[in-house]
């Protein structure tokens, strides 16, 4: 077993549209150790969620992985089929989603949805033992299992959240997404939850990757951050890195438009211009027209992602603005 | 439970009510009466119109009379008709009110399976020809005038291809030669009988079956679809040996009418079924099955199609009423002598009573249809059940 439980290799997925492709995720690279927790930061229509559902391969018709490889436990699973994909969603990977309100069936109650994961991927438990489980979850994830023949319309929003993190639990997988799973959520539900799957994370030592737009999130629960900007990871390091020593300028503008309430008051930095359109993305550098220190190399060239100190990773011809 | 029962009961009764009121004064709002057309004839007295009259009680007030009905009515007394005088209505309608039944339940409970199973696969398996034609099929069925389909339906089975008698619910010339003692409501009876209790025995095997590992049930299924038709067999062929001929007749006069109301239904429930699919499979719901790893069968039937049908159950309530008064149409093309055909002719001869007593039952079936929906409703959907 490598240390490695997740590992993407120069991921490009395009979205096939009548306008032409679309390039939702272009090159990421990056990996997941095991029992780390990852953030993913970025504007929406970054190619966050473009992501998550290449990880599980959940695209839709037009969508195509053009190249790269996804290694799950070492395992490409960019060739397999829908079918042979099935063996490794749930059981090695699972997902909590961006809408967890309407990720529940309405017609089955919570419990048959969470067991139903169960049957297909561990038929070895009997029923008692399922139900064991299923009550150890609830327990786990602050539900009361005596509420696990529910159904889901009867669920307030954060239990629901919090059904759908077990359900995601249920079968123990190697790593967990979550996609913005506190987004739809009230402040104090969602801090209760985020607490929550942090201690969950922590105790069950899984990997995780935490998707959201909300880099106050993203800080909260990652052990390392990756900033995404235009279907392009441009940024990935440690937390503390990113938020204190960011080397890429749409790191540092990003970090600059939020305010801190224990350091110096600064004046909040809007960006100015707009994120590309994904169909004709800029040449070169794809942040270049909305960075103030662009020179002619970042309008011709693609920067390479690489090391610049030790686990930080950026892809910039100017790392740190320096010219 | 109860009290929902309780409350639709009188919510069934009050509508009833109101229902036996304003066809009563519609249908006695027709100009002229029975005693007019008995006495068309201009060699009759206009004396004798007047007795006619005085004896059917046609000479008292409307009122009078509605209030004298309603009451022999809920007594359990729907009068004598009036055209078949002096047969009671409630003998015309249990002799015709099974024809009834069996033409639109079966009609109804294929298309409903025919559209649901069908419209889910086209809904899954979007896009090539396949689709498109059966779309198209179905839009074709769905807005189809129906008098002109019957008659198509006739012309093709009964016509040209002569597989199938062109109408009626027997064959006269057969019946003619037939034992004493053989009465065919008691044969067609029998034949309800037998096929009730097939599908029970069916059903009883399906939910007995459900338990079952996956190979048992495969063999435990098959077993209990294929047994049940094995007695059915049986029993025509060697129980009732004697008869079978004559239900044989029946049989085949039945195929035609039920196969024309199937094929009109399904046109509709199979559109609807694939429109609800197709927006059923874009929930976040669907993802998160697929996410899940579940197999492509149990995603498309137990998470897309079961939830699918929600709309198009709602759609059977509101095609139930609908269905059942156009089986007019369809009994009087088929002269299929049903309840439908029987208010035609009674209405037509002014015959009050027999009128009455089927519009009211057409009635009691349609308000007894709609809490069986919603009922059923209620076991589909558990936002309904617990709110």
């Amino acid at each position: 077993m490598t240390e490695n439980v997740l590992e993407v290799n120069d991921l490009t997925m395009h979205y096939m549209t009548r306008k032409g492709p679309v390039f939702a995720v272009d090159g990421v690279t990056f990996h997941v150790k095991r029992g780390e927790a990852i953030g993913l930061v970025g504007e929406s229509g970054c190619g966050k969620t473009s992501i998550a559902i290449s990880l599980l391969k959940l695209l839709p018709n037009n969508a195509k992985i053009l190249n790269g490889e996804i290694k799950i436990n070492d395992v490409d699973t960019v060739p397999l089929s829908d079918k042979e994909m099935n063996k490794y969603r749930w059981k090695n990977i699972s997902m909590v989603f961006q809408a967890a309100m309407n990720s529940m069936n309405p017609v089955y109650s919570v419990e048959e949805q969470i067991a139903e994961a169960m049957r297909e991927h561990m038929p070895h438990l009997s029923d008692q033992e399922m139900s064991e489980k299923i009550d150890y979850l609830f327990n786990l994830v602050g539900l009361d299992p005596a509420l696990k023949t529910q159904y889901p319309h009867q669920y307030s929003g954060g239990m629901r959240q919090r059904a759908v993190i077990a359900m995601a639990l249920s079968c123990d997988p190697d790593i967990i997404i979550a996609d913005e799973p506190t987004t739809a959520l009230d402040v104090i539900v969602q801090d209760a939850i985020l607490k929550r799957i942090r201690e969950i994370q922590e105790e069950l030592n899984m990997a995780m990757i935490y998707i959201s737009h909300d880099i106050a999130v993203i800080a909260e629960v990652s052990q390392r951050v990756g900033v995404m900007y235009a279907g392009k990871l441009v940024e990935m390091s440690s937390t503390e890195d990113i938020f204190h020593h960011p080397i890429h300028p749409y790191t540092m503008a990003l970090m600059s438009s939020f305010p801190s309430i224990v350091g110096e008051k600064t004046e909040l930095v809007t960006l100015a211009g707009e994120p590309p359109d994904l169909l004709n993305p800029p040449a070169g550098c794809r942040f270049h027209p909305r960075c103030p220190y662009a020179t002619e190399i970042c309008r011709e060239q693609e920067p390479d992602f690489k090391e610049h100190a030790v686990g930080h990773y950026a892809a910039c011809w100017h790392p740190g603005g320096v010219k | 439970m109860w009290k929902f029962l309780g409350k639709r009961f009188l919510q069934m009764f009050i509508t009833l009510l109101m229902f036996q009121t304003v066809t009563y004064f519609l249908m006695d709002a027709q100009p002229g009466d029975i005693a007019d057309l008995l006495t068309l004839n201009p060699d009759i007295p206009p004396a004798e119109r007047e007795r006619i009259r005085v004896d059917l009680g046609l000479d008292r007030p409307p009122a009078e009379r509605f209030l004298k009905y309603i009451g022999n009515f809920y007594k359990g007394d729907l009068g004598v008709s009036f055209s078949q005088f002096p047969r009671p209505v409630t003998e015309i309608i249990l002799e015709r009110l099974p024809r009834t039944l069996v033409l639109f339940l079966s009609a109804s409970v294929i298309s409903f399976w025919a559209g649901y199973a069908s419209g889910k696969v086209l809904a899954w398996k979007r896009g090539g020809v396949i689709e498109y034609s059966s779309t198209l099929v179905g839009v074709i069925l769905y807005t189809v005038f129906t008098p002109w389909f019957a008659l198509m339906m006739i012309w093709l089975f009964a016509v040209y291809l002569d597989w199938l008698p062109p109408g009626k619910f027997l064959d006269p010339i057969l019946w003619l030669t037939a034992p004493e003692g053989i009465h065919a409501n008691d044969v067609f009876v029998r034949m309800i009988w037998s096929v009730m209790i097939a599908t029970g025995v069916m059903i009883l095997g399906l939910i007995g079956t459900q338990r079952l590992s996956s190979q048992l049930r495969k063999t435990g299924r098959w077993v209990s679809f294929v047994v049940p038709f094995i007695g059915v067999f049986l029993y025509w062929r060697f129980a009732s040996s004697g008869i079978s001929l004559y239900a044989w007749d029946i049989l085949q006069h039945l195929v035609l009418p039920v196969l024309t109301v199937t094929l009109i239904a399904y046109g509709g429930t199979m559109l609807l079924m694939r429109t609800s699919m197709l927006e059923t499979l874009r929930e976040d719901y669907i993802l998160t099955a697929r996410a899940k790893g579940m197999p492509e069968k149990i995603i498309r039937d137990k998470h897309a199609a079961r939830n699918a049908l929600l709309p198009v159950w709602t759609g059977l309530v509101f095609s139930i009423g609908s269905s059942l008064s156009g089986g007019i149409i369809t009994e009087t093309i088929f002269s299929w002598p049903g309840l439908g055909l029987t208010l035609l002719n009674a209405a037509q001869v002014e015959d009050i009573p027999l009128a009455m007593g089927a519009l009211t039952v057409t009635g009691v079936m349609t308000l007894l249809s709609h809490l069986v929906a919603d009922i059923g409703y209620a076991f589909l959907d558990p936002r309904i059940r617990f709110s």
